[in-house]
């Protein structure tokens, strides 16, 4: 037994230097898997197809195929060979977070990612490429950065090193993609305008309720962070999930450009106190504290429970087909005014994009794989081909103009839809090029007329505010008041608005508590680590 | 025997049968609601007529799950991870179990408390992700099978059946001239059919329904078909703040449904077929005595 | 009864020798169980140490007691501790005997074909991820299109009850959705304890007289006692790991009174807040509690019953 017990102990020990020395040593097992990258020859032989591994977030209502025609077509025209990893978009995080964390397994490029949140420590911590000092390996993605006039966002990714670690997704003009949604038809019928602000919105929802009275006029898809993110800023705040700066309590004050305590002060007052009213009078879904999944958010719309909802434009279209009443028509309105003016959700004109791990810069081709990237996503012909497709194929040019093929023309889906879910174009994790004018084709002229009469509006859609720049131990110092923080308002938000707290009574007591847990200190935090 | 039941006995046969039908009725109804949902007309679903029979017949949901890529290569990968995963946590786990039986072995009670303690303790997702890694296991079916090769709960129960066999069998067993592996073999695992096939259903159901490890360990042309079913029924209503193309996918509940069905539709057909190992274990039982 | 083997005095060498077999059958197990359940567990040393993402656990720094010291302050947490304590106290109360109960009745089923047909139909349950079960749920549950509210609506004229996000329902559905998930299949477990129950006990019985009622509590209970007290001492030491996938996908903010246990509390720190460290305190805190509670209800059975799990 002795000796059993002798043999286990150096059993164990030797397993354990020999998994922890492994790490230590960070990375230097091969860094692909399947080692289909090492096979590679160094020399820069360019007609030998380069190959690498790529993770792919994949999302299940437009499944990834291997034989898309993008997929294929991109291959050849940047001679590459491409081990995609297809992960389910739900999972992708954890997948990057555990590739990145330990660095091993990772794979050599990775998509739809950015710094903000958990990846920054990963990157100053090392585990991430700084692609920003390999600005002469991407020309393309520069030039797209100088012809968008993106210089200033492009320059506010970088985290406190000065340093940044991804190729985002560029837009020219931000997408007004989504926002209160009505029953056109029902408008007409009851003889009502379109609403302009929030107070004429409940007038109409006020109407909406008093002719059916077993409805709960406003409904919202996906659940409360749509609405707060889509609402929020005609009041002067953004907090909540997508609360700004990620802080959740938090919001960002355009004028003096710092960050105040959003979760406790009176635009926030105001905001709820307005929902509060609509919950209270039965205007407002009383599911809308959960996640409503597009299925019963489909289901309240097209059988006329809900006539007014936040949602995304994309979504309406298969209501109406689906829905049963006669004369059915939705529509979709510009940002409405609130204290605050008329505000959409924040938006960037940077998304997430391409991330190489620090593994990938040991391959002795790097310099030609980060070229290949560049020339694959931001070069004008393959970022068409990731927009539109193939020409001959998939669309033809009539001088200025696009001509969808018949097929994708007249597909019920709509013609964005089936060339995702078809040829693969329009992803959000592969589409880094993003013009408003071109993607307007792929929808009908209200589309377009709404995304212009935004653009008309001014500055309905404000950037994203800049993200603090801590270092690790300010980060986990920030995690852990953020915890207890974002906890206490999710709490509170629901009981103000479904009315189990009062406002006026409540109100010094929930400012009270969120005070006690440091919220100014919080914010404090915030302010000081900007640039 | 008795010849007529008593009163006693009648209440009681009457109560077992409502409770019976009642079990019946809360089990099926379900699978019945989400089987009509998956096959109903798509837009008696939008409009909220299907209670629980389904309106009008529609295998679209059906046609378009077939369609997807790698629907019928997942489903081979359960397959094969189901099975040979079984067959390892088996071997494993009753080579294991029988040693730890014999209170008498010394180091028996030490091995035991090892295996208690480890109940409460893992290491977590990050060095679990790196022994697995540093051991080469990445990318392949092995990080499948052999990290879950014994699973403590289940060692306990087959522990505890081992203990309950009649020690005369095996002193029988032993002047006869067997040796402990011929033991195990000729008289244990016959005797313990019941357990075996209880533990094994465990195990089977535990590789049937796992996503976590495929997802993590494997890559994506050896994703099981839980990952997939995961992807369709989460995917649209995931926790985070990742919004964008999450917050607009939608999924028809129909193929949601149609997802369920068929992913659990095999291992539910598996049972009958061990349930004859139950009651063969019956009569082995009667031995005993 | 004769012992196969009187031990206590017997040399080592000789022990050894006698049973080499039993040992080498060890031998693959033991080198599994350090190598995954032992080596991953180093990971632990990170509740002391300041986690760096890439860095593995033991390229960090050494930061003490700091993050137990914030365990013990941490309101959150004591909250989360008390709902699993609650929660799963009141899942061992309803779902420990029920399965066992059901174990009982279904064997008391004389037409077989039925029985049969009963046991693979209740075990059916079970083979529902929990991501679809929370999705059912919501469906059946909703107040605007769910059958319970549409039924309840419809018969007792009761305004609809949103009872996904009321924190006094969760418990309750927590629950029971559990016995609807698990009643059959644990009962697998008690149905092989009574079938190896010898049958001619029943028979003797029988010709003594014996009611079916009597035999029930004579013979069917007593038997399959020593697999109920193994499974309750595993239930007990598990007090404080409940099914976490399922409490988050019902976690809802305003739920989260009841609803936050203290899985998702490391979820919440741990992955989606990055503070790694912690959530490994709070992990390693909870195990020692496990480990408590496992002891002292095994020292318990052993009193009592005069046997326990090891």
């Amino acid at each position: 037994m002795k000796f059993k017990k002798t043999l286990a102990v150096i059993c164990a020990v030797a397993m354990a230097v020999s998994v922890f020395s492994g790490c230590s040593s960070k990375g230097n097992t091969s860094s692909t898997p399947e080692g289909t990258a090492s096979t590679t020859p160094s020399s820069e032989i360019s007609n030998e197809p380069i190959s690498f591994s790529m993770y792919y977030s994949d999302n299940a209502t437009l499944p990834f195929k291997d034989d898309w025609l993008t997929i294929q077509e991109i291959q050849k025209r940047v001679n590459a060979k491409i081990k995609f990893e297809v992960i389910p978009i739900a999972d992708y995080s954890t997948k990057v977070s555990l590739a990145l964390n330990t660095g091993n397994n990772a794979p050599d490029v990775i998509l739809y990612q950015s710094t903000t949140g958990e990846n920054a420590s990963l990157a100053l911590n090392g585990a991430i490429v700084p692609i920003s000092d390999y600005s002469n390996l991407t020309p393309n993605f520069n030039a797209r950065v100088k012809e968008f006039g993106l210089e200033k966002d492009v320059e506010r990714l970088n985290l406190k090193d000065g340093k940044r670690y991804y190729l985002p997704s560029l837009f020219d003009v931000p997408f007004y993609d989504g926002g209160l949604i009505i029953r056109d038809d029902l408008l007409k019928k009851y003889n009502l305008a379109a609403p302009k602000t929030f107070d004429e919105l409940y007038n109409v929802l006020k109407v909406f309720k008093d002719k059916n009275p077993d409805s709960y006029p406003l409904t919202i898809l996906a659940g409360p962070r749509v609405l707060f993110r889509m609402s929020m800023p005609s009041f002067g705040i953004s907090v909540g999930k997508n609360g700004a700066g990620g802080s959740k309590v938090l919001s960002w004050n355009y004028k003096q450009q710092k960050y105040f305590s959003g979760a406790i002060s009176d635009e926030y007052k105001q905001y709820v106190s307005y929902l509060a009213k609509l919950y209270k009078e039965g205007l407002l879904d009383p599911e809308m504290a959960d996640p409503i999944d597009g299925d019963k958010w489909a289901q309240k719309m097209a059988t006329g429970k809900s006539m007014a909802t936040y949602a995304y434009y994309d979504q309406i279209g298969g209501l109406e087909g689906a829905s049963t009443i006669e004369g059915f028509d939705l529509q979709m309105y510009p940002a409405l005014e609130g204290p605050a003016g008329a505000h959409h959700q924040q938006k960037n004109r940077t998304g997430a994009g391409i991330m190489f791990p620090s593994s990938t810069a040991k391959r002795t081709d790097f310099d030609r794989l980060v070229k290949t990237i560049d020339e694959m996503f931001y070069s004008e012909d393959n970022a068409k081909l990731w927009c539109l497709g193939v020409e001959g194929i998939t669309y033809t040019m009539n001088g200025d103009k696009i001509n969808y093929a018949d097929g994708i023309k007249n597909s019920p889906n709509g013609i964005y839809k089936t060339m995702q879910v078809e040829y693969g174009c329009g992803s959000d994790v592969t589409q880094m090029v993003w013009i408003n004018k071109r993607e307007m084709t792929k929808y009908d002229e209200n589309y377009a007329r709404i995304n212009a009469e935004v653009e008309a509006m001014g500055d309905v859609i404000q950037s994203i505010p800049p993200m603090p720049l801590f270092d690790d131990m300010t980060a986990e110092e920030a995690s852990t008041l953020q915890t207890p923080l974002a906890d206490k308002f999710e709490i509170w938000i629901d009981a103000f608005i479904t009315g189990k707290k009062s406002i006026e009574k409540d109100w010094d007591a929930y400012v009270k508590e969120m005070k006690d847990l440091d919220i100014e200190k919080f914010c404090e935090l915030y302010n000081d680590n900007l640039k | 025997m008795r010849k007529f039941k008593t009163t006693s006995d009648i209440v009681l046969d009457i109560i077992i049968y409502i409770v019976m039908i009642f079990v019946l009725l809360v089990c099926l109804v379900p699978f019945i609601y989400m089987f009509s949902i998956s096959i109903s007309d798509p837009k008696a679903i939008i409009n909220n007529q299907v209670s629980l029979f389904p309106i009008g017949i529609n295998m679209e949901a059906y046609r378009q799950i077939f369609q997807y890529p790698n629907f019928f290569h997942a489903y081979r990968n359960t397959i094969f991870y189901t099975v040979v995963g079984t067959s390892i946590a088996l071997v494993m786990t009753t080579l294991f179990a029988y040693p730890l039986s014999k209170s008498y072995l010394r180091g028996q009670k030490f091995a035991m408390k090892l295996v208690i303690i480890s109940m409460f303790f893992s290491g977590g997702l990050i060095p679990n992700y790196l022994l697995i890694s540093s051991l080469h296991l990445t990318g392949t079916v092995w990080a499948m099978l052999i990290p879950f090769a014994i699973n403590q709960f289940n060692l306990i129960i087959l522990v505890n059946f081992f203990k309950s066999l009649p020690e005369e069998l095996e002193e029988a067993a032993l002047i006869d001239g067997l040796d402990y592996f011929g033991i195990l073999i000729k008289v244990i695992v016959p005797l313990s059919t019941p357990a075996l096939a209880t533990v094994g259903l465990y195990v089977a159901v535990f590789f049937w329904n796992d996503w976590f490890n495929g997802l993590i360990y494997l890559s994506t042309d050896q994703y099981p078909v839980m990952l997939f079913l995961r992807n369709i029924v989460n995917g649209t209503t995931m926790v985070g703040d990742a919004a964008g193309s999450a917050d607009k996918s939608t999924i028809a509940i129909s193929i949601k449904s149609a997802v369920i069905i068929t992913s659990t539709l095999p291992i539910i057909i598996l049972y009958p077929f061990l349930q004859k190992y139950f009651v063969k274990g019956l009569t082995v039982g009667s031995v005993k005595g | 009864m004769f012992k196969l083997t009187e031990q206590t005095n017997e040399p080592l060498k000789r022990h050894i020798k006698k049973y080499w077999q039993l040992y080498v059958m060890m031998i693959l197990p033991i080198i599994y169980f350090i190598v995954f359940k032992y080596i991953p567990m180093l990971g632990n040393v990170l509740a002391f140490r300041k986690y760096q993402p890439g860095m593995g656990p033991f390229g960090t720094r050494w930061v003490g007691f700091t993050y137990f010291k914030r365990i013990f302050k941490d309101s959150a947490f004591w909250r989360a501790f008390k709902n699993t304590l609650v929660l799963s106290l009141g899942n061992l109360i309803i779902n420990f005997p029920i399965p066992i109960i059901f174990a009982v009745l279904l064997n008391e089923v004389k037409a077989l074909k039925f029985k049969k047909f009963v046991q693979t139909i209740s075990y059916m349950p079970r083979f529902i991820s929990t991501v679809a079960v929370v999705a059912i749920l919501g469906e059946l549950l909703s107040p605007s299109t769910g059958m319970l509210n549409n039924f309840l609506t419809s018969i007792f004229g009761i305004e609809p009850i949103y009872f996904m996000n009321e924190p006094q329902y969760f418990r309750t559905i927590y629950i029971l959705t559990d016995t609807w998930q698990f009643t059959g299949w644990t009962a697998i477990i008690y149905l092989a304890a009574i079938t190896g129950i010898s049958i001619d006990l029943f028979e003797a019985a029988s010709i003594d007289g014996a009611s079916r009622v009597q035999q029930i509590i004579h013979i069917t209970i007593p038997s399959i006692l020593p697999t109920v007290m193994v499974m309750l001492i595993l239930n007990v030491g598990r007090l404080l790991s409940l099914g976490f996938e399922k409490v988050l996908l019902m976690y809802t903010p305003s739920n989260s009174v009841v609803s936050d246990i203290i899985d998702t509390l490391v979820y919440r720190t741990g992955l989606a807040n990055q503070n790694y460290s912690y959530a490994t305190a709070v992990g390693l805190f909870s195990g020692i509690i496990g480990v408590i509670l496992v002891t002292s209800s095994n020292a318990l059975s052993k009193k009592i019953t005069g046997d326990g799990i090891y």
